[in-house]
């Protein structure tokens, strides 16, 4: 059943400037991570995003949250009821 | 009393010696040398005197400043107040430490400069986490036959 989230992650990394991808629920549950995105980052995201959700009033309007660091960035967005994060070197 | 290379001795007390050499003295000569030693002895005390009442004139006694108003026991007992609050706050900072935040980079301003995250990685992260949210939505549960069976006893 989760064949097509494990393939749609494998096609995630395959582009060179992705090293890490990851997909959480709502309550920070890991459902799949490639790459330097692993078990341990999923509460962290989760909070992250629904923090960043809660700035604006617009319940259609997810924001995306980007962690800035020398060593890349790592974009985190909800949809629906998962949260993504990709950690994306800089090209 | 003089200086030295004058027998002047009306010159003022700016270039007064502050301690005179008797062996310069012209006015004195050998009077005072052979003269009585208490008197000497006065003389000198009384130059002491001189010279402390002048130095005395122009200091500036700082402390007399500062205390005023603040008593001895008062001023202990901030200095233990301020002493002992210093300790509390030392322990509780000595107690946050470490420091469980990692540091992201050593080099913040590089990483401030960088450029912005682009457009078309925003729109890459948005197709990616709606190709995820779809892929997810796939697992649902295929009842192949009931849960509950009757037992034909």
């Amino acid at each position: 059943m989760e064949g097509a989230l494990e393939q749609h992650l494998d096609d995630t990394m395959k582009n060179p400037a992705i090293v890490g991808v990851l997909c959480t629920d709502a309550q920070g549950h890991n459902l799949g991570c490639r790459g330097s995105l692993s078990d341990e980052h999923g509460g962290v995201v989760s909070v992250l995003a629904r923090q960043a959700a809660s700035l604006t009033k617009d319940p259609t309007d997810s924001p995306t949250v980007c962690l800035e660091s020398d060593s890349g960035n790592i974009l985190v967005r909800t949809h629906g009821t998962i949260t993504l994060a990709v950690h994306k070197m800089a090209s | 009393m003089g200086c030295c290379f004058t027998t002047d001795i009306n010159q003022g007390d700016s270039v007064k010696p502050l301690i005179p050499d008797p062996s310069l003295d012209s006015t004195s000569g050998s009077e005072q040398n052979t003269g009585t030693l208490p008197s000497n002895h006065t003389d000198e005390e009384d130059q002491q005197k001189s010279i402390l009442r002048r130095a005395a004139l122009s200091i500036i006694d700082v402390s007399a400043v500062v205390s005023q108003g603040l008593e001895q026991r008062e001023y202990m007992d901030r200095a233990r107040q301020y002493s002992t609050k210093l300790e509390v706050l030392n322990r509780t900072l000595s107690q946050k430490n470490p420091v469980f935040l990692p540091s992201l980079t050593s080099q913040p301003h590089q990483v401030l400069a960088a450029d912005l995250v682009t457009y078309s990685d925003l729109q890459q992260l948005s197709k990616i986490a709606a190709y995820a949210y779809s892929a997810i939505s796939q697992i649902k549960v295929d009842a192949k036959e009931d849960v509950v069976v009757q037992f034909s006893i």
